[in-house]
């Protein structure tokens, strides 16, 4: 086992090889090795290993934007380290090419991605991939650094075309020379305006029994965090959650940090996060909270259900109508979000020190309008052996059955001329399914098993099976459309400015003492957006 | 952890995105022309190159290496790029380097042109030109080079920078491959550079030590404590290299011993009782294990790394805990393991393989996180296999509650349309059955309930594992097979039938006064004409054991099943029949046919589908890939080897560190200020002394020195002597300026004659 990776693929839309970079040996070429890659039925697992290829490779894939991304490897590869650093590889071209990744984007700059792919991997050994420490030493050509300034490359890495400062080059090769202080971050930052922003994403996963009752739900948490501003800062952010700081560090469970965290403090003190951030954008943590602790010895289920509010929950009836052959789906919303009375704005919390007064942002623009329920979506995977269906009558919104991924979408408008949310809506459906070998025999006479069997169930002894005397024994109608019934249905949605699990941001400070390079006057301007996502998250079973 | 890129999608919403690549587009479409090649003609490009103006000459190096990546011709340019080799720009040399590594293989002998300017750079002012220089050097792959890459490293290996130290580190490899006769040489340079006190110098070292000479441990036993302390600091990618090299280190270095502990036993309360003890006493002695300082050194420190962002570093703790440690430190590692589930799909298949292996081995504490692995109706195929199989494995661990859950989801989706998940949820209800007895009729209620179904699939799945749960316990489970002949009457699955007729037959011998057996035979056989060729086989078969239990007393219904099978279309179905007519034709042979029908069958077992990758090693792309890797997993797989016996490891005091007068490790006690007048102290004799050396003069700041916790630290107590620092830092800045901005001027005008020597140089050659 090692950690060497001999090349890296990047194909287009159309699988047409957009970036080939050799590292180590021979491996087999890029277009040699798609089609190799392509014979595996889909969907395609992470992991390939293709004895067929000359020499046998394993090929680690992901997809991003389109774009195809492989990392091959002769050799037994730790397949997360070589996932990792494929993941890496495309953070770092959508920092430097910018997001999202377009094959002509890349096209136009591939200096650019030539120098990026040189300096991440050094002969199959994976060693510079820190944002920052990238923009060091990667030069990026004029216009290029005029849009990266946007997103805080500075002057001094970003010479302007063709122009060579000796006293800035030499400024930059001190700085090499010693080695960085802080590997994540790049000296000598400077902004014009000093900005700080906190994005907190949750994702949420909930799974429910047919009767409603739920089963689990988890959330997983991301804090995103944007710094822009100048010199050496030492922030401290402080997480809260509704009951106090003792039962955030319960709350927040497994969660990981990037290397800039200060996890002596956290431990000390769960919830108080001490970092000094690389320069622009970068996932500080990662968390997730159980909203549903259950005791794994637990004999009896749990008796008192911590109250759960969710903002869309989704049932199903089926086998409903005549034959049987319609189901409706019913869907609950819900925007009461709980903790959000109407003179709150949505994480107005303020710390004590009148430097670090965070001007929060509201719901996606939406100012001081509490929790916007946006993208609802039920989705409910249909059986392959339905034609088709008919009669979709959705109370609100429209309904779309997509033969091709299987899956019967529900779209609810959530914009502001929908009125209010809050409420149920039904979606109807009928499905009907193939003409199978027994409705053509309905009318013809019976084939020979079914008669034979039935034949001697007349005979059977009152100890074989009472019962069969009288059940068909072939699918009737109700039968047959029962097992075109969908088995569960499941919801996604976003929610700008709520999250499931109660956590804020309770202050974001700049210890002044220990920064560096930065002004007692300045005051960075703050900003916090918090966002609930489902993605088919909800759950239920039926 | 999700990745920046997957979170800055789910910000903006898709409308957005959209909307932006569209933009995007629409600029690439208009100023992309400016950029692509296809308007220059080769000759043009050419022109650049040779240009005297930097400006066009990077220009024409941009469109050069956009040519080498859309893999249009661009080996033409070869000679008309290496002149520029000696440029003093540097992103020039930067695009030259990319392009030589590329295309030197093809072009050997013009590529030896540019050795010379790159050598010159080797002794540049700038760390970077130096960084690069060896970089590239050592990349460009021509065997003859080989000793001269090889002085490069040494040299590189005693540079002031670390960061040329660290290239050198990721030159070994490289020149390893060029010529594998470098070894001895090569593993001198390990030496050192092992033992360097720059974090991210070691991380590369180790990736080279371990691809050149893994087995080599006498390298590592010196820097041992080192490589554990630093491994803390050290980049995500220079801790994995090292977690992979102690690990097998270990198992080679440090023997499992144990230590014979009296059990503390509770004070006996009667008196009989505490003789009884002392009769006792020795069997109540038992063993512990005991840890060696050293490895614990390695353990602890690797439970700071499953706070990491990594998920290979989380899997590569997991494996150190996994294999080298006692339970309680696994027992911490799965929280964070599971926690992996939260990463993107891709990477999420990889961990899942990985928990199964460790959840195979110690399921026990995996049940605190049995909600993690329900299966969701996004999962693709091989992620809800394995979560099925965490399930099962997990199910005898859990309580009552998350049993009934786990039984109830496995219901569910047998319920489903899918046939390889309901196959799966079958299969795995009845490894849940298997795994915990006490559930087993709960798990055969479900199963039998499901054999009405009108799926036929599901219906012979069932009946399958039903056969598997009735033969582990065969004496409880009369009734069960009368119920299931119930359902002759209704099922239709051929599979289904021939499962059902087979137990029958089985069962056949239990209390021969009241047995189903023959009146089933009975029945079956008004039907047997209109039986699938598989029934029918199952009922011959019946026939001659119910004939061979109830000693030929239903001869007449034998002699007519014997008929029907000899008319039969089946040649297979004729022989059977004739090979049970004469094995029970003669009463002397009776022996012998119940030998060959009565025969106790074996007890089927259905393990875990991974129990076959149990004993691959954590972490490896082998564990993933399964038998398909071959017999000894895929090239470059190595399992851990057992761990050294007593008595056969080296000398644990090789370990002990060289006592180096070494500034840095035992600062702590100090106070700041003496601290503060040390480090000023040092900072001055090594810029002093840095002049003589590797020509340019750079101060050599004491933090370079340090570990970055020792730097973080240093900066907190250093907050009250700030303003004396901070003028001090000044001073020392601007002289560094003036006198660096020197030596480069000078170096430029050097750089500047270099070029035009190797202009003429390949004018001459290519004339």
């Amino acid at each position: 086992m090692s950690g060497e990776i001999d090349a890296v693929y990047v194909y287009d839309e159309q699988n047409a090889p957009l970036i080939e970079h050799v590292y180590r040996s021979r491996p087999p070429s890029a277009s040699a090795i798609l089609p190799l890659y392509l014979a595996h039925a889909e969907p395609r697992p992470s992991l390939l290993y293709i004895p067929s290829a000359s020499p046998p490779v394993t090929v680690f894939s992901t997809v991003e934007s389109n774009l195809l991304f492989l990392a091959i490897s002769e050799v037994d590869t730790e397949p997360l380290l070589a996932l990792e650093f494929l993941h890496r590889v495309i953070d770092v071209l959508e920092d430097f090419v910018g997001a999202p990744l377009l094959s002509t984007k890349v096209q136009a700059n591939y200096n650019v991605v030539a120098q990026l792919l040189n300096e991440m991997c050094d002969g199959g050994t994976v060693c510079n991939t820190e944002p920052n420490a990238l923009q060091e030493v990667v030069e990026v050509p004029g216009w290029m650094g005029k849009l990266l300034g946007g997103i805080g490359v500075p002057g001094t890495s970003t010479p302007a075309l063709g122009s060579t400062n000796p006293l800035k080059q030499s400024l930059a090769a001190a700085s090499v020379s010693q080695g960085p202080a802080i590997p994540w971050r790049r000296p000598g930052v400077r902004h014009t305006s000093n900005e700080l922003y906190v994005d907190i994403i949750e994702s949420l996963s909930v799974t429910m029994a047919p009767s409603g009752r739920l089963l689990s739900a988890l959330v997983s948490g991301t804090i995103a965090f944007t710094a822009k501003i100048s010199g050496v800062p030492d922030l401290l952010l402080s997480l809260s959650a509704p009951g106090g700081q003792h039962v955030l560090g319960r709350k927040i469970e497994l969660p990981v940090f990037h290397p800039c965290v200060r996890l002596a403090r956290w431990k000390e003190r769960p919830g108080e996060l001490s970092f000094i951030p690389p320069d622009g954008r970068f996932i500080l943590a990662g968390y997730e909270v159980d909203l549903l602790p259950i005791d794994p010895d637990l004999d009896e289920p749990p008796s008192h259900m911590e109250k759960l509010f969710l903002p869309a929950i989704v049932d199903i009836r089926k086998s409903l109508g005549p034959s049987g052959s319609d189901f409706e789906v019913r869907l609950t919303l819900n925007t009461n979000f709980p903790g959000q009375s109407s003179s709150s704005r949505p994480g107005a919390t303020r710390s004590g020190s009148g430097a670090s007064t965070p001007s929060f942002l509201g719901g996606g623009g939406s100012g001081s309008s509490g929790p916007a329920l946006e993208e609802v979506v039920v989705s409910v995977p249909i059986s392959k052996s339905v034609r088709h269906i008919t009669d979709m009558q959705a109370s609100r919104g429209d309904a779309q059955f997509l033969p091709a991924t299987g899956l019967l979408e529900w779209r609810i408008p959530t914009g502001k001329d929908a009125g209010t949310l809050t409420g149920t809506a039904t979606l109807r459906c009928s499905v009907s399914g193939y003409p199978s070998a027994d409705d053509d025999l309905e009318d013809s006479t019976p084939t020979p098993p079914p008669q034979s069997q039935s034949q001697y169930n007349a005979h059977l002894p009152a100890f074989f099976a009472p019962s069969s005397t009288s059940r068909p024994t072939r699918r009737t109608k109700a039968q047959v459309n029962a097992s075109l019934m969908p088995n569960s249905a499941s919801v996604s949605f976003s929610v700008r400015g709520w999250l499931p699990s109660g956590i804020k941001v309770d202050s974001l400070n700049i210890d002044q003492r220990r920064s560096r390079g930065l002004g007692e006057s300045v005051k960075p301007y703050k900003g916090v957006k918090y966002l609930c996502v489902s993605n088919r998250g909800v759950e239920r079973r039926c | 952890m999700e990745t920046i890129s997957r979170i800055s999608s789910m910000l903006e919403t898709a409308r957005e995105l959209t909307l932006e690549a569209a933009q995007s587009a629409a600029i690439n479409r208009t100023s992309g022309t400016d950029y692509s090649s296809r308007t220059y003609s080769p000759a043009h490009i050419k022109k650049l190159l040779d240009s005297r103006h930097e400006r066009e000459v990077l220009d024409g190096m941009r469109r050069v290496i956009s040519l080498m990546y859309r893999s249009e011709p661009s080996l033409t340019f070869f000679s008309a790029v290496v002149k520029n080799v000696a440029s003093a720009n540097l992103e020039v040399k930067k695009l030259v380097y990319i392009y030589l590594v590329h295309h030197a293989e093809a072009e050997p002998d013009l590529a030896l042109l540019s050795i010379n300017a790159i050598q010159k750079s080797l002794t540049d002012s700038s760390p970077q030109v130096r960084t690069m220089a060896l970089r590239t050097m050592s990349g460009i792959r021509v065997p003859v080079i080989s000793q001269i890459v090889s002085l490069a490293i040494k040299r590189g290996c005693g540079d002031m920078s670390p960061h040329v130290r660290k290239a050198a580190a990721l030159a070994i490899p490289k020149c390893y491959r060029l010529d594998p006769n470098t070894l001895p040489q090569l593993m001198g340079y390990l030496e050192t550079l092992l033992g360097d006190s720059q974090y991210f110098v070691v991380g590369p070292a180790v990736a080279a030590l371990l691809d050149l000479c893994p087995d080599e441990i006498g390298l590592v036993h010196k820097n041992y404590r080192s490589l554990v302390k630093k491994l803390v600091d050290m980049d995500e990618w220079g801790q994995l290299a090292t977690l992979r090299l102690l690990t097998f280190y270990a198992r080679k270095c440090f023997p499992q011993r144990t230590q014979k502990v009296k059990r503390a036993a509770p004070e006996a309360f009667y008196d009989d009782e505490k003789q009884q003890q002392e009769a006792q006493d020795d069997a109540e002695e038992y063993e512990v294990p005991v840890m060696d300082p050293d490895i614990e050194l390695l353990l602890r420190a690797c439970k700071v790394l499953l706070q990491s962002r990594n998920s290979a570093v989380i899997v590569s703790v997991v494996r150190c805990f996994l294999y080298l440690a006692p339970s309680e430190y696994i027992a911490s590692a799965v929280g964070p393991l599971v926690a992996l589930l939260r990463t993107p799909q891709d990477m999420q298949l990889i961990a899942l393989y990985n928990i199964v292996a460790v959840a195979l081995r110690v399921p026990k504490p995996f049940a605190k996180y049995t909600a993690h692995f329900l299966v969701h109706a996004n999962d693709p195929p091989h992620i809800w296999r394995l979560k099925l199989e965490v399930l099962t494995i997990l199910f005898p661990h859990c309580g009552k509650h998350w049993k009934g859950v786990i039984i109830s989801e496995l219901e569910h989706f047998s319920k489903g349309t899918d046939p390889e998940l309901v196959r799966e949820s079958v299969r795995a209800i009845g490894r849940c059955a298997q795994g915990d007895t006490s559930t087993a009729g709960m798990c055969l209620r479900i199963l039998l309930g499901q054999i009405s179904s009108p799926d036929g699939n599901l219906v012979s799945e069932s009946l399958t594992v039903i056969r598997h749960l009735i033969q582990q316990d065969p004496s409880s489970h009369k009734q069960t097979v009368l119920q299931l002949v119930k359902h002759l009457g209704s099922t239709t699955h051929p599979d289904a039938r021939a499962t059902i007729i087979w137990l029958v037959g089985e069962f056949a011998g239990i209390d021969p006064e009241n047995n189903i057996a023959p009146d089933v035979l009975r029945i079956l056989i008004k039907g047997f004409a209109d039986e699938m060729e598989i029934v029918k086989q199952q009922i011959v078969l019946l026939g001659a054991k119910v004939y061979l239990h109830h000693l030929y007393r239903i001869t007449l219904l034998w002699r007519y099943i014997l008929l029907l099978a000899r008319y039969d279309t089946s040649y297979d179905l004729r022989d059977r029949a004739r090979l049970y007519k004469s094995l029970l034709e003669t009463p002397s042979s009776t022996q012998l046919a119940n030998l060959l029908l009565l025969a106790p069958k074996p007890v089927p077992h259905a393990p875990s589908p991974s129990e076959t990758r149990k004993d691959l090693l954590i972490g490896s792309a082998t564990l993933v890939v399964g038998s398909d890797a071959g017999y000894h997993g895929l090239r470059g797989y190595t399992n851990l080897p057992d761990w050294v016996e007593l008595g056969q490891e080296p000398d644990p005091s090789l370990r002990t560190e060289d006592v180096k007068p070494d500034t840095s490790s035992n600062t702590t006690s100090m106070t700041a200020g003496d601290r503060l007048d040390k480090a000023l102290r040092e900072h001055k004799t090594t810029s002093i002394s840095s002049r003589g050396r590797n020509g340019p003069a750079m101060p050599l700041d004491p933090a370079g020195k340090k570990t970055l916790d020792q730097w973080l630290e240093e900066e907190e107590e250093e907050t009250e002597t700030e303003s004396e620092t901070d003028s001090e830092e000044e001073e020392t800045d601007s002289e560094e300026e003036s006198s660096s901005e020197e030596e480069d001027d000078e170096s430029e005008e050097e750089t500047d004659s270099e070029t035009e020597a190797v202009h003429k140089e390949a004018q001459q050659l290519l004339g």
